[in-house]
C-alpha cells in the first residue's frame, strides 16, 4: 500500500513540475529579444504579411492567452507548427519521428555504461588498494576528464577512419533495422557512455566498500555463508541503491551529451533537431524540444525512485 | 582557504597531483600565453596545416596560426568564462541556500522547488536554450553556466547549513545576539566551505565542457575570439587533413579537467571520507 501512495504522490509532483516547466520555458521564449515575424519574413516585410504571419502562428494574442492556447493544444498532442526548419509542419510529427533515435542512442549508451561500470566497479572494490583498483580508479578519473564530443572524434579516427570497422557518420533508425541501429549507433553511444561509465564505476566501488563493513554483512558472514553468496545477496543488493540513484542523476548529463553527439554523427534525433531549430530561430521547435527533454528527465527520475523503493522498502514508509 | 587545508592538500597524493596540474595549466594560460612568440589570431599562409614540430609543438591550423598559442589563449578565455559562471552560481546559490536553511518554512520550500525545477532540465539543454534565446556571447555563456550551477550550489549549501544550524557554536552566537548575517557568514559558512570548494572545483571542470560544447556547435563563444570549443570546431572542419588541431586541443582540455577533478576528489577525501562518490554534474 505504501508503494502505491508513494508513487501517486511522486507522479503528481512530476506532473506539476512538467506544468511549471512548460510555463517557464514558454515565458523565457517570449522574453527572447527580436520579433520572430521580423526575423523570418525580413526587416522590410510588408506590414500585412507580418500581421498575417502573427495571426497564423497565434502571435497576436496577449501572452497569457498564447500560453493557454499552447497548453490546451499540447494536452491534445499538438505542439504547434515549425516556423522555419520544416515550415508549417506539425512539431509533434517532427518529434515523433526523431524521438526513437534519441531514446535508442541514450538507452544504448546507458547499457554500455552499466555493463562496463559493473565489471570495473566490482573489480576495483574487490581488489581495494591493489594494482587493479589503482588502474580502474585512474581510468575512471580519466574518463570523466575527456569531453565526450572530443572522444567521439577520437573514436571515429580509430574505428572508422583507421580500422574501417564502423561508419563515421549517419544513423539507421531502430524502426527500420535494429541490427543497423546497433551498428551505426555504437560509436555515438560509446562516446556518451565513456564518461558515464567512469562516474557509475566510482559510485559502485564506493558503495560496495561502504556496504561491506555494515553489521548485517558481518552477521551474514559469521553464519558461514559462502563469500560469493554474501556478496550477491547482501553487499551487492544494497550497493545498488546509490548506484541506481546516480544513473538517474546522470540522465540529465546523458541527454546533454546526446545533443552534441547527434550533431557530430548525423543522428536525426531531438538533440540535433533542437540545435538546427536554434540556428534557424525556430522558437516553437526549440521550446517543444526543451519540454520533451524535461519530460524524459522527470520520467526517468520517477522510474529511479520506484526502483529504489523496491530495493529499499524503508523509503515508502 | 586556510593554511591547514592547504597543507593537508599538499600531503594528500590525489589532491597534490590535482593542485600541481591545475597550477601548471593556470601558469600556461597566463604566463605561457604571454611568452609565446606567435600570435593567436594573425595568419601565416606560408605555413598552413604544418604538423607538430619543435617550432610548433601543436602544429598549425588552416590559417597557419600556431595551435599551441591559440590553445593557451583559448584556454584562458574558456577558464575565465567557466570560473566566472561557477563563482557567480556559488555566490548567488550559496546566499539563497544559506538564507533558505536559516529561514526555513515556506521560503525554504519555495526556493527548493525552484531549484528542483531548474535542476530537472538537462544542463546542456538549458545552456543551449539560453544561447538560442539571448544570443551567443561570452557573457551569455558565463550566465548559462551560472544558471546550470545555481540549483546545485543552492541545495548543497542549504543541506550543509541545515547540518550545522543547531551546532552549539551557532546556538551560542545566536544567544549572544549576533546579527543573522554574521552568524551565516562567520559561523556557518566557514564550517561548510569544504564541500562547496569540492563542488566548485568539479563544477569548473564540467563548465569548461559546457563552454567547449556550446562553442563547438557554434552557439557559444564566437570567432575570431579563440576558446577551446572554437578551436576544436575549427579543427573539426579539416580533421582528416590536420587531425592534430582537434586531437591536441582535446588532450589539453582533458589534462586541465583531470587536474580539477583530482583536486576536487582529493579535497573531498580529506574532508569527508564518507562522501566519495560524485553525484550530478
Amino acid at each position: 500500500m505504501g508503494l502505491i501512495r508513494y508513487s501517486t504522490v511522486r507522479l503528481a509532483g512530476m506532473l506539476a513540475t512538467v506544468l511549471v516547466g512548460c510555463i517557464v520555458v514558454f515565458l523565457v521564449m517570449k522574453a527572447a529579444p527580436g520579433d520572430p515575424a521580423l526575423s523570418i519574413l525580413g526587416e522590410n516585410a510588408h506590414p500585412e504579411a507580418i500581421a498575417a504571419f502573427r495571426h497564423k502562428y497565434n502571435l497576436d494574442a496577449p501572452v497569457l492567452i498564447q500560453l493557454a492556447n499552447w497548453f490546451v493544444a499540447a494536452l491534445h498532442g499538438d505542439l504547434g507548427q515549425s516556423l522555419t526548419i520544416a515550415g508549417g509542419r506539425p512539431i509533434t510529427e517532427l518529434i515523433a519521428r526523431r524521438l526513437p533515435n534519441t531514446l535508442f542512442i541514450g538507452i544504448f549508451a546507458i547499457l554500455i555504461a552499466v555493463a562496463a561500470s559493473l565489471v570495473i566497479g566490482t573489480i576495483a572494490a574487490l581488489n581495494r588498494g591493489r594494482l587493479a583498483d589503482t588502474i580502474a580508479t585512474s581510468m575512471a578519473v580519466l574518463g570523466i576528464s575527456m569531453p565526450d564530443f572530443w572522444l567521439s572524434y577520437m573514436l571515429v579516427f580509430a574505428f572508422a577512419l583507421g580500422l574501417g570497422w564502423l561508419p563515421s557518420y549517419g544513423f539507421v533508425s531502430p524502426l527500420e533495422s535494429l541490427p543497423g541501429a546497433f551498428y551505426s549507433g555504437l560509436l555515438p553511444a560509446a562516446a556518451i557512455a565513456a564518461p558515464m561509465a567512469a562516474v557509475f564505476a566510482r559510485t559502485l566501488r564506493t558503495a560496495l566498500l561502504g556496504v561491506a563493513h555494515q553489521e548485517y554483512v558481518t552477521a551474514a558472514r559469521s553464519f558461514g555463508f559462502r563469500p560469493s553468496f554474501v556478496f550477491i545477496h547482501w553487499v551487492f543488493r544494497n550497493a545498488l541503491i546509490p548506484y541506481v540513484t546516480v544513473i538517474g542523476l546522470q540522465v540529465r548529463y546523458i541527454l546533454g551529451g546526446v545533443v552534441v553527439i547527434e550533431r557530430i554523427f548525423g543522428v536525426p534525433g531531438i538533440g540535433s533537431l533542437m540545435v538546427d531549430a536554434g540556428f534557424a530561430r525556430d522558437y516553437p521547435v526549440v521550446q517543444a524540444c526543451t519540454v520533451v527533454f524535461l519530460a524524459i528527465v522527470l520520467l526517468v527520475n520517477f522510474a529511479v525512485d520506484l526502483t529504489c523503493s523496491a530495493l529499499d522498502p524503508r523509503r515508502t514508509r | 582557504m586556510n593554511t591547514a587545508l592547504l597543507r593537508a592538500i599538499i600531503r594528500n597524493r590525489t589532491a597534490a597531483t590535482g593542485l600541481a596540474i591545475t597550477a601548471l595549466v593556470l601558469l600556461a594560460v597566463t604566463l605561457g600565453a604571454a611568452l609565446s612568440p606567435y600570435s593567436a589570431v594573425d595568419m601565416d599562409f606560408l605555413n598552413v596545416l604544418a604538423p607538430p614540430s619543435l617550432a610548433h609543438p601543436f602544429g598549425t591550423d588552416s590559417f597557419g596560426r600556431d595551435v599551441l598559442t591559440r590553445v593557451l589563449f583559448g584556454g584562458r578565455v574558456s577558464l575565465v568564462v567557466s570560473i566566472s559562471g561557477v563563482v557567480l552560481a556559488a555566490l548567488v546559490g550559496g546566499m539563497a541556500g544559506l538564507f533558505s536553511a536559516w529561514h526555513g518554512g515556506w521560503v525554504d520550500a519555495a526556493l527548493m522547488r525552484v531549484s528542483d525545477l531548474v535542476f530537472s532540465f538537462p544542463s546542456f539543454v538549458l545552456a543551449l536554450l539560453l544561447m538560442v534565446v539571448f544570443g551567443s556571447s561570452v557573457i551569455n555563456v558565463a550566465a548559462a553556466i551560472a544558471l546550470v550551477y545555481l540549483p546545485i550550489f543552492a541545495r548543497l549549501t542549504r543541506n550543509m547549513a541545515l547540518l550545522v544550524k543547531h551546532e552549539p557554536y551557532v546556538e551560542a552566537a545566536r544567544l549572544m545576539g549576533q546579527p543573522v548575517w554574521r552568524i551565516l557568514f562567520r559561523e556557518i559558512l566557514p564550517n561548510i566551505a569544504a564541500p562547496l570548494l569540492v563542488q566548485a572545483s568539479i563544477g569548473i571542470a564540467f563548465a569548461v565542457v559546457i563552454e567547449a560544447g556550446l562553442s563547438f556547435l557554434g552557439l557559444g563563444v564566437q570567432p575570431p575570439l579563440p576558446s577551446l570549443g572554437v578551436i576544436m570546431a575549427d579543427g573539426r572542419e579539416y580533421f582528416q587533413r590536420g587531425p592534430w588541431v582537434l586531437t591536441l586541443t582535446g588532450v589539453f582540455i582533458s589534462i586541465a579537467l583531470l587536474g580539477l577533478n583530482l583536486l576536487g576528489d582529493g579535497i573531498r577525501d580529506l574532508t569527508d571520507p564518507r562522501l566519495r562518490e560524485r553525484i550530478g554534474s
